[in-house]
């Protein structure tokens, strides 16, 4: 699409420059079939040309800021799945890890390798969702199809884990909701090779198709240098060139631990971040392999009635365990005044919390900070002078998720 | 562990099929028809490889740790084991429990006179579950919880208990964290 | 790694710095706000900091301090992994801090959103206006003297149309004087 050149003209026609005309308003969104996420995009064209856009988010503002400080520090914890509900557990670990720092202590290695499966296994679901979607808004049913045949196989795993399909909160501060149940590394290894089948389909169908590739070849390019100004991260960085990767360049978890690659690309381009999306499910199922194998057993919470409930075993038979119970659920877990800023690597880039305690139960500040806010940002940019066409990939694959970008 | 990075690789395309595509929807059709064909044999010897249900006719089959709505213990002789301690009114983060208590002169002396759940704000996160000290809410796996108003979702005592037998799936995942941090084992709680 | 830093930011005698503390591994940095466009170019363009991401501006709301808000920016360095964080006292009176927009064009959202929850005035912002809620929003949400079940009253779209269609006017006649 972008090799035709609007104000480019053959011999003995005029150019669209020239023509006399007023720029066309149009309004794309808020609830556009073409974006899967709510916003709405403001429109000015000369034609087909893309001459000035506006880009609105905020219609799926719910106060997550607001609600965060107004409960427990353990009760945010649900809201947090909402944040990107496609990928519901790296919001888990993100937040559970800040409050953590705060107070300083860290889980068991086992609860720190459930912890890592479970991120990627959120990982997978995202990009599965992404891809999927992206193909789908491209008017390419079947692939969607595939990737939500996909990405159920990841949320029964996230079902085996934690009972909860989308709404997991299934990270606890200083541990794990519940261990993972028998046979699990099985069924992920049933589960993950699934969908890996149905993924290699998908793969079949549009890689190589050239209309999903005019689409996406040479379309909402951006330079490296703009991205960062934006603070863009995640796969729209790595696919300029950049290999950022928090789980590389500031490793949590036991990220240090396990051998994987970071894909990026070399344009920048839309085909780019599709290609660096499918290279990361497979180093997500990579990571999950490892990361099974040497899975150890133990504990998978800290021994730690400040911030972690007792088990329940010992609660319904000994006192000081019963009255850790009450103090911690009707006070709350209590860490020391102070603030910290965590970053995890979410699926689409750097999600940040920072969290302000002033010693009490509930957080007196508990900001996200969002990689969906920063990367649609950058849309306008990536749009401008582009096709109208162009305006639907591009979005596709900034992958902007409202419960992300809103919160 | 050092990581490698890598660049991912873009295929040159194919000069003689670029403009129609023809190559490319052969292969859809090859992937797509597969499908249809996989589905169908499948179907043909009823054992399905789509993984819709047909929803009323067939139930879903959950994973035994599978959260649905909450819902109180009924033991053997009809009573609920809540003591109406209001720990799991404390712990919700969108306050739709509502217990009111009482005494009797029975063995257990507190029970709850009232106890509401308004099933239109639950959001199935469990931490009622969790902060339970006497095993008395659960986390069941009945999820139809529809009507036709909104005061039809507020469920209160006697729509929300289960016996316990009809829990056994859910108590069972959940029994099994009840020790993972016993550095001794704790005394066996008596059977209901 | 934090502590090169703490040398480099020493070692050049940052007019506007106020303070320099570490917190659970953090480094933060209390900033002038006469001086925080300056400090964050130096910041950004010094390869000994080379801080060439601002991932994050919020405030924090201290009601009955002086200055009441405490605007916080994160910045994280590409090629030298490190981070910082930068804080800016704005008082109640007049909520007032420079914009960095300049500096780093991502500020333009994240100071808007802070505008919009907090209500502190970005000078020098291009487009500070309301970023998630409706411009006829009453007060400013995350303060702590905004209740959390407040009702805001209806708006109707004969409020809103006037207004709106002036708005649109404006920035018409400003991107796009040559149509007009």
């Amino acid at each position: 699409m972008s090799d035709t050149d609007a104000g480019s003209k053959a011999p003995g026609t005029v150019g669209l420059d020239e023509l006399h005309g007023e720029p066309l308003e149009l309004q794309m969104g808020p609830s556009h079939p073409a974006t899967h996420g709510t916003v709405r995009i403001s429109l000015k064209l000369h034609g087909e040309r893309i001459l000035w856009s506006d880009v609105q988010v905020g219609y799926l503002h719910r106060g997550f800021e607001k609600e965060c400080e107004a409960g427990e520090y353990a009760q945010a914890i649900p809201y947090t799945d909402r944040l990107n509900y496609a990928s519901p557990i790296i919001n888990n670990v993100g937040y559970c890890l800040a409050v953590e720092k705060l107070f300083g202590v860290e889980v068991p290695p086992r609860g720190q390798y459930l912890r890592t499966i479970a991120s990627e296994i959120s990982r997978l679901s995202d990009h599965f969702t992404c891809l999927g979607a992206g193909a789908m808004e491209l008017a390419a049913m079947t692939p969607f199809l595939y990737c939500m045949q996909a990405r159920e196989h990841m949320w029964d795993l996230h079902e085996a884990l934690c009972g909860a399909r989308v709404t997991t909160n299934y990270v606890r501060i200083g541990g794990l909701q519940s261990d993972a149940p028998e046979g699990f590394a099985a069924l992920c290894r049933e589960k993950l090779a699934a969908a890996l089948a149905i993924f290699a389909d998908v793969e079949r169908m549009l890689t190589e198709n050239p209309i999903f590739r005019d689409r996406l070849e040479g379309t909402g390019i951006a330079s490296a240098e703009t991205l960062i100004a934006y603070g863009v991260t995640g796969p729209l960085l790595r696919a300029a060139g950049v290999p950022l990767d928090l789980r590389r360049t500031q490793p949590y978890l036991v990220y240090d631990q396990l051998d994987f690659d970071v894909p990026i690309g070399k344009t920048g381009d839309n085909y780019d971040r599709y290609l660096v999306r499918v290279e990361e499910i497979r180093q997500s199922v990579r990571i999950i392999e490892q990361a099974l194998a040497a899975l150890p057993d133990g504990p998978i919470d800290v021994d730690d009635p400040r911030l972690r409930l007792p088990p329940k075993g010992r609660v319904f038979n000994r006192m000081e365990e019963l009255i850790d119970q009450f103090k911690l659920v009707t006070e709350g877990a209590r860490p020391p005044a102070g603030e910290v800023y965590q970053a995890v690597e979410g699926a689409n880039g750097e999600l940040g919390f920072y969290i302000v305690s002033n010693g009490s139960g509930r957080p007196w500040k508990c900001r996200c900070r969002s990689p969906s806010f920063s990367n649609t940002q950058v849309l306008g940019e990536m749009v401008q002078g582009a096709l109208l066409a162009d305006v639907v990939p591009t979005f596709d694959m900034i992958n902007m998720i409202g419960g992300e970008c809103d919160r | 562990m050092p990581g490698r990075v890598v660049t991912v690789e873009r295929r040159p395309r194919p000069r003689a099929m670029d403009s129609l595509g023809a190559l490319a929807i052969l292969r859809g059709l090859a992937v797509t028809s597969r499908h249809f064909f996989r589905n169908l044999w499948g179907f043909l010897r009823g054992r399905p490889t789509i993984f819709t249900i047909n929803y009323p006719e067939e139930a879903q089959q959950f994973a035994p740790a599978f959260r649905g709505m909450p819902v109180l213990v009924e033991m053997p002789d009809g009573k609920e084991r809540c003591v109406a301690c209001g720990l799991c009114e404390w712990a919700c983060p969108v306050d739709c429990i509502t217990i009111y208590p009482a005494e009797t002169h029975d063995e257990v002396e507190r029970y709850p006179r009232v106890f509401d759940i308004d099933m239109s704000r639950c959001m199935f996160c469990g931490l009622c579950e969790e902060s339970c000290p006497e095993e008395a809410i659960v986390m069941s796996d009945r999820v139809a919880i529809a009507s036709t108003h909104w005061r039809g979702n507020v469920w209160h005592k006697q729509d929300l208990l289960v016996p316990v037998g009809d829990l056994e799936k859910r108590l069972g995942s959940i029994r099994r964290g009840y020790d993972t941090r016993a550095s001794e084992p704790a005394v066996e709680r008596e059977s209901a | 790694m934090s502590q090169s830093l703490v040398t480099a930011l020493a070692s050049q005698a940052l007019e506007g710095i106020v303070e320099v503390a570490e917190s659970r591994g953090e480094l933060v940095v209390r900033v002038l706000p006469v001086a925080l466009v300056e400090v964050c170019t130096t910041l950004r363009d010094d390869p000994a900091f080379a801080f060439d991401f601002l991932m994050d501006v919020t405030a924090v709301d201290y009601p009955g301090r002086e200055p009441r808000f405490e605007v916080v920016y994160h910045l994280y360095s590409l090629k030298l992994n490190h981070r910082v964080r930068l804080k800016v006292g704005a008082s109640e009176a007049s909520p007032h801090v420079p914009s960095v927009t300049p500096v780093w064009r991502g500020a333009n959202w994240l100071e808007r959103e802070t505008y919009d929850m907090y209500g502190i005035q970005f000078d020098g912002h291009p487009d500070l206006r309301r970023i998630y809620l409706y411009e006829e929003f009453e007060g400013h949400p995350l303060r702590k003297d905004y209740p959390k079940e407040k009702r805001q009253p209806l708006v109707t779209r004969a409020d809103v149309e006037p207004a709106q269609q002036r708005r649109q006017r404006e920035r018409d006649s400003e991107r796009y004087g040559r149509w007009q």
